[in-house]
């Protein structure tokens, strides 16, 4: 019963877990542009999270080692430092966009201006890290980010025209206007949105925190294959009441309330009132996860103790560089640059930086000094090595639509 | 396979199995990074007698040696943070050592940053909740 209750509490925070500032306002943009039209990139990108988030469990749990461990173990000191300098850097721009995107939920909720809200947000996000159990802190807000299934409740509410929806879903392409650069920035936006790189530092460093053996991979498999791709369904259920509403009313997506206008128009107040707290729950949780994550990456890298399962003061640096980089968020916020527009540029960047994480798990999931017997089976060596393809195909292709374009405009 | 110089026992690539290796002291608590390793008998630039013996780890090192293997050049041997080889008791995916990492002076900077900043702010001495 109690090994019942902690699967079905890992799936459902995984869930609750999925959706970040990016995955939101991504999803919007692109279904009141494109439609269903982009379904499909999110379930490769579902997929490819699955794949990515299972291997680097998988490594953390067996080893003992995290992720950037690894990477400065396999690429040496100075590739390793590249890559910690690109990761950091873009860790941080998201870290940004999670707190700017708290703000703005709090916002939507009491009309008070961001930029007020952002310093009590960034001090409500060290008081989490610097205090509570990391268990605690994960379970609460995957479990309050449930709250967004509102977003598929509010899809049957709408009663849209089905066949129209899954005719979208089954003609990718652009909608005609829509050049074809345009839409393929979005599909680079959309993977980087689902398979953002913070999620695996995040990942393999929880698997040491929550201190995974090998017992544990079953459990840990059973959250990321039956959580993901629920909280994948999530994404399509917000990208899906877009292209409901805001679609054919050619409304342009710039900000929050036009991410929850759908879920308003189809239950009134008491459906914004669960939007508004799912969001918050959704970005406080990737703001507390993008902050450790700033903390893992520099601590492993250079060899500090880190870890929330110790005191602060037994990983001091861990922790007044987590300090230091949420006042460099704040210092980026309070210039007053658009949250929504740093949550944009943050998923392509992230897709830029996808193949620095991946490439090192891959090597490592195959050997056997840190695996044994737990290396990479064939299909997912060949699953994989597939997705090692599309994810430097996206990384490549991220920055040069990124200009071609105009950032979609 | 009959090579007589190869020696008994567990055989450890240098690059591969000690550099950039996590250090972990007694207790498990992360001490560093195996950042460089000091080499005994041999000279930098000089060549190598045929007939010499091998050279040995002498200490691993950690702080300024590691930009200088990133950007190059050598820091003066006084600026140099050692951990003498004698004290590491096994060598995994971790390399661990006999002692407690607050006795070293690699792990200088943690504890100072520990004790003026981190441990005076309330609570950061107690564990989480």
């Amino acid at each position: 019963m109690k090994r019942l209750f902690s699967v079905a509490l890992g799936i459902l925070t995984a869930i609750g877990g999925f959706v970040d500032i990016g995955d939101l306002v991504t999803n919007a943009v692109v279904g009141s542009r494109f439609g269903l039209g982009l379904v499909w990139v999110v379930l490769v990108g579902v997929v490819g999270i699955c794949v990515f988030a299972q291997m680097s469990g998988r490594v953390a749990a067996v080893s003992g080692r995290a992720t950037f461990e690894i990477i400065r173990e396999r690429l040496g000191p100075r590739a390793g430092l590249a890559n910690l300098a690109a990761s950091f850097l873009i860790n941080l721009l998201t870290l940004t966009a999670e707190i700017g995107g708290v703000a703005l939920a709090l916002q939507l909720a009491t009309s008070v201006d961001p930029l007020l809200w952002i310093p009590v947000v960034a001090f409500g996000v060290w008081v989490v890290v610097w205090r509570a159990r990391f268990a605690l802190l994960e379970n609460v807000t995957g479990l309050l980010g449930l709250t967004l299934l509102v977003f598929a409740v509010a899809l049957f509410m709408l009663a849209p025209d089905w066949g129209q929806l899954a005719g979208q879903a089954l003609q990718p392409g652009p909608p005609q206007g829509e050049p074809i650069a345009t839409y393929w920035f979005f599909a680079v936006a959309l993977f980087g949105a689902a398979m953002t790189p913070y999620e695996v530092f995040f990942f393999s460093s929880g698997a040491i925190e929550e201190r995974w053996t090998v017992k544990d991979l079953a459990t840990s498999r059973l959250n990321v294959l039956v959580g993901f791709p629920l909280g994948g369904l999530l994404s399509v259920a917000i990208a899906a009441c877009a292209a409901v509403v805001l679609l054919p009313a050619s409304i342009d997506v710039t900000s929050l309330s036009q991410v929850v206008l759908p879920v308003a128009q189809a239950g009134g107040k008491v459906a914004l009132a669960f939007v508004i707290v799912g969001i918050l729950a959704a970005t406080f949780g990737a703001a507390l996860e993008t902050t450790l994550s700033s903390g893992y990456t520099l601590a492993q890298y250079f060899g500090w103790s880190w870890g929330k399962f110790r005191r602060p003061a037994k990983a001091a640096r861990f922790h007044l560089s987590m300090i230091i980089c949420l006042f460099i968020a704040i210092a980026i916020l309070a210039t007053g640059v658009d949250p929504i527009l740093v949550t944009e540029y943050s998923v392509v960047f992230s897709a830029v930086a996808l193949p620095l994480t991946y490439l090192p798990i891959l090597i490592i999931a195959n050997d056997r000094e840190y695996m044994g017997d737990h290396v990479n089976g064939r299909a997912m060596n060949f699953l994989g090595s597939v997705y090692l393809v599309i994810i430097l195909v996206a990384a490549l292709a991220a920055i040069p639509l990124l200009i071609i374009t105009g950032a979609g405009a | 396979m009959n090579d007589h110089r190869r020696p008994a026992g567990r055989v450890l690539d240098a690059h591969l199995h000690l550099l950039d290796r996590q250090l972990l002291d007694r207790d498990g608590l992360p001490v560093t990074t195996v950042d460089d390793l000091e080499l005994d008998g041999i000279e930098p630039g000089a060549s190598i007698d045929p007939d010499a013996p091998a050279p040995k780890v002498t200490a691993i090192l950690t702080g300024p040696d590691l930009a200088t293997r990133i950007f190059g050049g050598r820091p003066p041997s006084s600026r140099r943070v050692r951990i003498p080889w004698e004290l590491v008791t096994d060598v995994g995916t971790a390399i661990r050592l006999g002692v407690a990492g607050a006795s070293l002076d690699a792990t200088w900077a943690e504890r100072w940053v520990s004790e003026h900043i981190i441990g005076r702010i309330p609570g950061g001495r107690h564990d989480p909740e």
